[in-house]
């Protein structure tokens, strides 16, 4: 006899997974079908899909998911450059602190889309306005993360690496950068994660394509059910986005620390 | 911070100021791109006691989008503890509800701006429910892990001592799990100062985020500038209030970092 069904569950994590993902999707289709029965409010996940599919083709899904990525890429290379290189200098570097911190913290808490209007004003209404956008969303978490890290590296560490005379741009380099790692590792995830929510935002207000485009095209045109499709394909991808990150930083990080 | 220590920053931002005012003065900076300072200091005059857009004083604006982010945070912390305390405790819909709530952290809010229009009109519902539902996840997610996060060290010595199933949850668990709980209803505050912002794009000219937008198409860029100031001093301020708030119902975290 097959064991319980509770115990399978148990036994597996995914199964568990899969049947909770399958009795939320189901009670949305048994609900939007029996007892909404309308599809212009509240289309069930099966018609979504397949009116999707019916106005758009693939190429054109593939399209937007792509121009989305690389504005995504371009602002959080970016955040990531200049966090990571600015914050292990506040945490290591009392002058800068004392000098940036003050500045930094000042800039936080203004929330990431309040700059849409000036970034365009800046740059105008292309490409350079969203990835700002993107990188002032991600750039915070990462700043915080690396000068957190940077500033509780363990003092054993400097103190052996000062008696064999690293110093200077290589103490940061070879020392306080691989042992702030697991910390900046953290601050990366988050931001990639705001990345996605800011650029929808930005694509909201100014774009011709892109994902963040895609929802407002099906409000414009009324459709529904490619809205709730654009809706899931950002969250997909930006799961799938954060997966990857994170075998990255497993990878890499996990070699000498479990993350 | 002792007064040495503070001279550094303080001149380098006397300089900055100095620079752009002067700067704009010569006409190296177009006022429209970099309005600098002293208009700034005008224009915020201006919206205190003239308002814009259309006579909406800077308080309306406040009081308008505190409003909205503070109902849609109540209602995702009403409706989040609750849910992720269940979840937390029971391993086997935590398991069911794993990749729900994954997904649910990374669906962009604003993504929903359209079904929150056909759903909930143009009124305040729909940004409501947009703070709310940014909120929720970011509460949720925090209120399993720091269930899950509890050291089974004290629900064993909890169980060893015969202790029922609901003191261990109202003295041992939620006692344990409270100061990740209180962690994570800062991160969803936050959350809802980044979504309001998109949420004011719809159908109002009052609210901060609508007075950010709204500047952009009257070409006061002086507006927007001064409209992001205070919505970053508003944030900044609820936050350190909640923290403050949580050192007084906490005392015995004192001192420590979570």
């Amino acid at each position: 006899m097959a064991p319980p069904l509770r115990a399978r569950l148990a036994a597996s994590p995914a199964l568990a997974g899969a049947l909770g993902v399958a009795l939320l999707l189901l009670a949305w289709e048994v609900a939007a079908r029996l007892l909404w029965r309308d599809p212009a409010t509240l289309p069930a996940p099966s018609e979504a899909v397949l009116v999707a599919l019916r106005l758009l083709t693939p190429g054109e899904i593939a399209m937007h998911v792509l121009i989305s990525l690389g504005r995504i890429l371009a602002g959080f290379t970016l955040a990531a450059v200049a966090g990571i290189t600015l914050g292990v200098l506040c945490g290591r570097v009392a002058a800068v602190e004392r000098l940036l911190r003050p500045f930094v913290e000042a800039f936080r808490p203004v929330p990431p889309l309040a700059w849409i209007p000036i970034a365009i004003v800046w740059f105008g209404l292309g490409e350079a306005s969203k990835v700002f956008v993107i990188f002032l969303g991600a750039f915070f978490p990462i700043w915080t993360s690396a000068w957190r890290g940077a500033a509780l590296v363990p003092q054993v560490l400097l103190d052996s690496a000062r008696s064999m005379e690293v110093r200077g741009p290589a103490l940061l380099l070879r020392v306080v950068l691989p042992a702030a790692l697991p910390d900046i590792a953290v601050g990366l995830r988050v931001a990639l994660g705001l990345s996605f929510g800011v650029l929808v935002a930005a694509e909201l207000i100014a774009a011709e394509r892109g994902m963040g485009r895609l929802v407002m095209q099906a409000r414009e045109l009324g459709q529904m059910g490619v809205a709730i499709f654009a809706i899931f394909l950002i969250g997909i991808v930006s799961l799938l986005a954060d997966q990857q990150l994170s075998a990255i930083i497993r990878r890499s990080v996990g070699r000498w620390r479990p993350v | 911070m002792n007064a040495r220590h503070a001279l550094p920053p303080l001149a380098l931002l006397a300089a900055l100021l100095l620079g752009w005012e002067a700067a704009a003065a010569a006409g190296w900076l177009t006022p429209i791109r970099f309005p600098p300072p002293s208009r700034l200091a005008t224009s915020f005059r201006e919206l205190a006691l003239e308002g814009f857009p259309f006579g909406a004083f800077l308080s309306t604006h406040v009081v308008a989008t505190l409003r909205r982010v503070l109902a849609g945070y109540l209602i995702a912390v009403a409706l989040a503890v609750p849910l992720g305390l269940l979840i937390g405790a029971s391993p086997l819909l935590d398991r069911m509800a794993s990749p729900v709530v994954a997904f649910g952290r990374s669906i962009a809010t604003l993504s929903l701006l359209p079904l929150a229009l056909v759903w909930f009109g143009t009124e305040e519902a729909p940004k409501v429910f947009l703070i709310g539902f940014g909120c929720f996840w970011v509460m949720l997610s925090n209120v399993i892990a720091a269930i899950k996060l509890v050291d089974p060290v004290l629900l064993r010595a909890a169980r060893s001592m015969d202790t029922p199933p609901r003191d261990i949850f109202l003295r041992v668990m939620l006692p344990a799990a409270l100061p990740r709980i209180a962690a994570g209803a800062r991160m969803a505050l936050g959350m809802g100062f980044v979504v309001i912002v998109g949420a004011e794009m719809i159908g109002t000219s009052i609210g901060l985020g609508a007075l950010i937008m709204e500047a952009r198409t009257f070409y006061r860029s002086d507006i927007t500038m001064v409209g992001m100031a205070c919505i970053g001093a508003i944030g900044f301020a609820l936050t350190a209030l909640l923290g403050l708030l949580e050192v007084r119902l906490m005392p015995w975290r004192r001192g420590r970092q979570t």
